[in-house]
Order: structure tokens, then sequence, then C-alpha cells
């Protein structure tokens, strides 16, 4: 009954998805207003539909209704509640489900916010919104339905993965479907623009916001993936390079590129085919990393061969990116370029520069996540691309990223003086240098960490000397204190000050990966009780194993009394969960965190027999802490530049995205 | 065409750099995948590179010492046996009769001595291969489920 609800109504979203193409394109044919109601009617049909499923899907789950194979595999009588509503996207069918879900929500927002604006375009933006909508409705209720019915119906379900059931890793795939499906708005406003043939700056000004909250999204979902890696799966690391890793990181390069070289387009009109680029690529990439995770090609490119799904995704991406670079060739005599770069020491450069980057690290790691399948369907020789390569090849990449991060706020446009590099980058690169000094007699003797530490410090430098300035020239004109200048600047200048707030979370992040790359410690040992073991500044003693039934698993625990430089930091308790349905224990990984370093414990085995030996795995990382607070830095960064402040000057006007010195000379002249 | 001749450089450079970056790296992480059997075969050629070798767990051959966490036992296709020492702490579900998959070199007695175990990933929803295919479903444990 609900099943069938559920698929019924994808049934008829898919036909409404069709029909909403051809209404669309009559609609941009005609020009009439009434084919636009249709057209928009049909998406919110659509959104009405999807979310019946979808509701179908969640009281399925909730309901324990195991005559729903979906439900079966993905909770079982035991689950609690939230974790059956997250069950949704806790396998295939239902993510994929989810994913049409908000991109419906995403289109539905589109066309009620837009309903008297952008009469010429977005009939357009519609028909892609409903061309990806029915790719995504044709999988859901043709090739992975997720309301197929099992018989006989089995007494209890499977259940979740025990690995997925943490409250955190359940908010991973939202967020980062989220961000993916945000950047189908500025991708379908793309292509409405390269189809009606207005490729001035429209285009990327009307969905400037969309594409710096699906950046966050993309950001928050990558970073929560991390933090779930790290705290859950227990091997003390956050990032190992996996090709599913990848696949949710790799949109997010040219999407950061893209939110870079668009302010060059804004402001030069330079890099229109550039940008166009990297958004069709930004969005295929989205496609390609379902692909990649969902097709089952990464455990091999025989069992991607014999299922309709990943057929299907590379089928849709060949079509998307032979129609979004067709439309971008058939418009090439609108998309030449007048104004050229002035001068290698200018704004725009530096933005050439960090999208060059962006894009070669794209390049490298894609290589280095196919490589593999390459290899193996070209070669036969089976390989794998481990994570020194990743490494070796992104550290110098990011490393000049972090360079660029410094200059690329500060710089003058077109051209900058002598005297503009002087009066931005003395200081900051004299205190920068002195730190960097500093940690060299201090105790960080390595090339790497020192030249990182140094360059990160130096955009801290710049960004704090440029706001002091501009506070200065606060305080001189309006007599403003330090919190009330912020604020004005802030809303004066939304986008420059959020973006700046990004990049000092960007640098925590970076400093948080420095740290842990370059001096983490690690040692493991079987211990008998009361035995000590010296980690670094850390001596940690076993106090004895104690197992204890729950309610879904067999918990064995072993208590670790660690003392931090001698004195005591309390007693760590990392597990193992003997689940029943599973063969083998899953480890329950504990750590302390500081500012400077993390303690993290992993019990990985003890003696059945005499319950009085524990192997232990120890972890120190320094600075780990960093990258979670980087994190909320980002989403405060990512607010200032969204938020609806009642900016007084339009951000189109002059002065948007200047650097201080800009508008401390204007200033200067007003007051 | 003077502007012209100084992008073709500026990107030339541009993809010598990064084509540096990724064949150096390649070079140092791309590691082959063997079963017993070819690696018997090519014992020899195969001293000392780094590889990757899937098997299963032959019962009974599994020997270990918690006290110095070493590991011996034996990996095999279903036709060679291949021996193998690991020092360290397997992943949760490394056992007897089961799939694993060792990452290392053959040392001088003609021993596998890993560096790495990876035992079988076992995500719902990866469709399951068998043969050569199977040992590619395996990913170290670290890496199992993150997605």
């Amino acid at each position: 009954m609900t099943a069938g609800l559920g698929h019924i109504s994808i049934l008829l979203a898919f036909v409404l998805a069709l029909g909403g193409i051809a209404i669309a394109i009559i609609a941009a044919r005609a020009g009439e207003a009434r084919y636009l109601a249709f057209a928009r009617a049909a998406i919110f049909g659509q959104f009405v539909l999807v979310t019946l499923a979808a509701g179908a899907l969640i009281y399925g789950l909730v309901s324990a209704d195991f005559s729903i194979k979906y439900v079966a595999f993905n909770t079982t009588r035991a689950t609690p509640v939230y974790y059956r509503v997250t069950g949704l996207w806790g396998a295939l069918e239902g993510s994929l489900l989810l994913w049409e879900w908000i991109l419906i929500i995403f289109a539905g927002i589109v066309a009620w916010l837009y309903r008297d604006r952008h009469r010429e375009t977005l009939p357009w933006v519609i028909m892609i919104f409903c061309i990806v909508s029915a790719f995504f409705l044709g999988v859901v209720g043709f090739l992975s339905n997720p309301f197929e019915i099992i018989s006989p119906i089995p007494p209890d379900g499977r259940g979740l993965n025990p690995l997925l059931e943490d409250s955190n890793m359940m908010t991973h795939p939202p967020l980062l479907y989220t961000g993916f499906v945000g950047l189908t708005v500025p991708y379908a406003f793309a292509m409405a623009a390269l189809i009606v043939g207005k490729l001035d700056e429209a285009w990327i000004v009307s969905t400037r916001r969309w594409t710096i909250t699906a950046w966050f999204f993309l950001t928050a979902g990558n970073l929560v993936g991390a933090w779930w890696s790290y705290h859950v799966l227990g091997w003390g690391g956050y990032w190992a390079w996996d090709p599913v890793e990848n696949a949710a990181f790799m949109p997010w390069l040219p999407a950061t590129a893209f939110l870079h070289s668009i302010q060059v387009q804004e402001r030069r009109r330079m890099l229109k085919v550039w940008n166009l680029s990297l958004i069709i690529v930004a969005f295929s990439l989205t496609i390609f990393g379902t692909f990649l995770t969902r097709s089952g090609i990464l455990s091999s490119i025989h069992a991607f061969s014999s299922g309709p799904v990943g057929g299907f995704f590379l089928g849709f991406l060949a079509v998307i990116l032979l129609g979004s670079f067709g439309l971008v060739a058939y418009r090439a005599d609108l998309l030449k370029e007048q104004p050229e770069l002035d001068s290698m020491v200018s704004r725009e450069s530096a933005f050439l520069l960090n999208n060059i980057v962006l894009v070669s690290a794209l390049f490298t790691i894609f290589l280095g996540t196919i490589f593999p399948l390459l290899s193996e369907a070209v070669a036969g020789v089976q390989v794998s691309v481990g994570a020194p390569y990743f490494n070796s090849v992104t550290v110098p990449l990011f490393l000049f990223l972090v360079f660029l991060m410094a200059v690329g706020p500060m710089i003058a446009w077109r051209r900058a003086s002598w005297d503009n590099l002087k009066r931005n980058f003395l200081w900051p690169a004299s205190a920068a240098l002195a730190l960097g000094l500093g940690l060299f007699v201090w105790k960080v003797r390595d090339f790497l960490p020192l030249l990182g530490f140094t360059l990160l410090a130096f955009v801290v430098a710049t960004i704090l000397y440029d706001t002091a300035l501009a506070l200065r020239a606060r305080k001189r004109i309006a007599g403003e204190g330090v919190w009330r200048g912020l604020f004005t600047l802030a809303r004066r200048n939304q986008r420059r000050y959020g973006g700046l707030v990004v990049h000092l979370g960007v640098v925590l992040i970076m400093m948080g990966i420095a740290g842990s790359m370059s001096y983490s410690l690690e040692k493991e040992a079987t211990m008998a009780v009361n035995q000590e073991l010296q980690v670094g500044n850390y001596r940690i003693q076993f106090a004895g194993l104690t197992g204890s039934q729950q309610p879904t698993h067999f918990r064995v625990e072993g208590a670790f009394h660690v003392f931090h430089n001698g004195s005591d930091a309390g007693i760590l308790r990392p597990a193992l969960k003997f689940f029943p349905t599973q063969q083998s224990p899953i480890g329950r990984a504990v750590h302390q965190s500081s500012l400077s370093e993390d303690i993290y414990l992993i019990l990985s085995g003890f003696s059945e027999v005499d319950r009085n030996h524990a192997t232990l795995k120890v972890l120190v990382r320094p600075l780990v802490v960093w990258m979670w607070i980087g994190g909320f830095v980002i989403a405060l960064g990512t607010l200032v530049c969204i938020a609806p402040l009642g900016t007084s000057v339009p951000a189109e006007a002059a002065g948007f995205l200047e650097p201080t010195a800009a508008i401390y000379s204007a200033e200067q002249s007003e007051g | 065409m003077k502007k012209n001749k100084r992008l073709l450089i500026g990107g030339l450079v541009i993809l010598a750099a990064i084509s540096y970056l990724v064949v150096g790296g390649m070079k140092e992480a791309i590691v082959y995948f063997v079963t017993p059997s070819e690696l018997r075969a090519k014992e020899n050629s195969s001293a000392g590179k780094f590889l990757r070798m899937g098997g299963m767990v032959v019962q009974g051959s599994l020997q270990k010492d918690l006290q110095t966490l070493t590991y011996k036992f034996e990996l095999t296709d279903g036709t060679t046996k291949f021996p193998v020492i690991f020092k360290g702490v397997p992943p949760d579900l490394f056992t007897e009769g089961k799939g694993a998959v060792v990452e290392g070199r053959i040392g001088k007695d003609g021993v596998f001595q890993a560096t790495t175990i990876m035992a079988k990933h076992a995500e719902e929803y990866s469709p399951h291969a068998d043969g050569k295919d199977a040992a590619k479903s395996f990913i170290p444990a670290k890496e199992a489920y993150s997605k």
C-alpha cells in the first residue's frame, strides 16, 4: 500500500517532468505567461509528488513495513526512530530519492522566487531542472526502485550498517547532496543564458547567492565526512583519498574556482567561456561522483557493466557534456573576449592562477581516482593509486594556493604598482617571516610544515592588517569603535568581508591538516593490566577490561588512564562492539581534544582467555581540532556573504571587492 | 600574435609542472595487484617490489603472537599458498577462512612481509563479483564504509 503509493508518485512525477520539458520549451518559444505558469506548475506538481514518495518511504521505515525490501534491508525492529528516518539515505535507492527530493525543492524555490523576473530565461531554467529531475526520477522509478516489494515478508529487518548509526554521519549525505544540487542552479541559469544568447553577467549575478550557498554545503559535507571518518571509523585519520571521498571532493574544486573567477567576469568582462566551462564541469562532476560511488565500478569494472544504473549515469553524463559544450561552441561568437590581461601582477592574474591551481588539483585527483579503472579496462592490469600519490601531488598545489589566498584579495585590479604592493604586503609579509623564523628557532625544522605555517601566517597577517587599516579609517571618519566598525565594514561590503572570514576558516583547516600530517605520533602495543606505555608527552596506563550487554550489541571496553606531562588527564575508554548481525567486532575509538593536539586511542584486540591483556593503538595528532573550528568559521563567513543585511551600497556598484586601500582613500576624500 | 605565443608558453610550463607532479607521484604510489599464483610465477622479478596480494587466509595457518603483535599465515587463491608475515594490528574483519589483501614486499626468506592487511569491505550495495575481481572489493579497513 505504502510502497504502491510511493512508486506511483514517482512514476507520475516522471511523466510530469517529461511534460514539463515540453511545456517549458513551448513557453520559451511562445513567450506567453500562461505557458510559463504551466511550466512552473509542472515543477510544483513534481515537488508534491516527490514529497509524497519520500514521505511514503519514511513512513514505511518508521512503521517498520518489512514488505518493502528497502525497509527490510535498512531497519530492524530495534532501530530507534531517528535512524529509521535517516535510513532514507542509508543505501543507494533511498539516497537517490533524497537527491531528487532536494533537487525538486530547489527547483520549486527557483520557480517561485523568480516568478516575476528573468522572463526570458526562466522557461529554459525550468527545462534544465525538468531534464535533471526526469533523469533521477527515471533512475528511481525504473532502475533502482526503493519501493520494491519483498516476499515472503521477513520477521525482522537486517538493519543499517552499524557504522552509519552516528548522528553526524546522518547529516553528511544531506549536506553533500544539498551542495551538489545547489550547483544545478547556476548551471541551469548558465545554460539558459547560452540558449537565449544573453551572455552578459546577468546569470552570474542572479545565481551568486546560490553558488555561495552550494559551495558552503559542499564544504560542510566534506568536512562532516572527514569528521565522521575521524570520530567513528576509528583509524585515527580523517581523509584517506578513497575514491568515494574524492568523488565528493572533486566538484568542490571547480566550484571554488568558479566563485573566484566570476568576480573577474563581473569586474572586467573577461573569462566568459572559462566560467561557463567551470560550472559545466562542476555540475558534471556531481553526476560523475554518483556514478563512481553508486555504479559498483569501484569494486570492479565487470560489476559495472552488469548493472543498468552505471550505464544510465554515464549516458546522462555524456548528454550533459556534449549538450553543454555544444551550446558553448554554438554561441562562440557571442563569447569573444575583449579585454585582456593588463599585467601579470594584478588581481585578475591572481584569480587566474588560483583557477589554474584548482583545476590542476582537480585534474590530478581525477587522474589518480580513475587510473586504476583505466588500467584494468585498457591493459587488464590491476593497480591501486594510494594516498602518497595524492599527497605528493596536491601538497605543492595547495601551498601555492595558500600564497594566492594572501595575495589575491589585497592586490590591485589591472596593474599593481610598487606602492600598492608595498602598502598591502610589506608589514604582513614581515610578520609572517618573523613567525616562520620563530617557529624554526622553536622546533619546526622541516621544510614543508615550515613553509606551510609561514604562508598561512601570511594570509592571516594580510587580512588582519587590511581590516585594521579599514577600522582606523572608520574611527577617523565616523568615530566608530572596533565592533561597530567591523559591522559597518561587513555590511557595506558583505562579499569581501564574508570572503575574508571564509579564508580565515580555510587557513584554520589547513593548519589542522599541516599539523596532523607532519607531526603525528603513532604507537601500538599489547599491554597487561597496570602496564604503562609512553607516547610523546603522554603516559598511558591500562586499568582493565569490562564487558557489558547493550540493547543492540555486546560491548568490550578497555579503561586507560592517561597522564599528560605527568598530570592526570582522565580515563579514556575505547571499546569493541559485537553486533549479532555482523561477523566481526566494530571498534569504537575515543579521543581527547585540546587546542594543541588530540590523543586518540583504539582498542584493537584483547585476550579472550585471561581478559587481562589488551592491544592498544595510540595516536597523538597535533592541531586536528582546528579543522572543525575552521568549519564553523567558514559557516560564519558564508553567512556574512549571503545574509540580507540591507546593504546600503548595492554590491554591483563601484567599491565592492575593492581592497581596503581603495576604500580607505575613497573615504578619506569623503571625510 | 605575441600574446598568443606568451599564453602558449605559459600553458606549456604549467602542463610540464603538472605532468612532473603526476608522473613523480604515480611512480611512488602505484601498487600492482597480484594473486598468490601470479606472485609465485614471477617471484624472482618481484623481489623488493611493493605489491598488493589478495586471497583467502588458509584455515589453520594463522599463528599469532600478541606480545610482539606478529601474525604469520598463508594466503591462497585455491591453487597456490603464499606465506605472509605481518607485524601490527590487523583489521577487525581479518580471520581464518576469510578473504584478505596484504600490502608489502617479498622478503629474502621468500615470505611476504606485509606492512598492511586489508579485510573485506562489506558495504551493502556494492555488487559482488567473483574470482580475481573479488579481491578488488577489498579495501583497507580504515577506508571501509567511508562514503
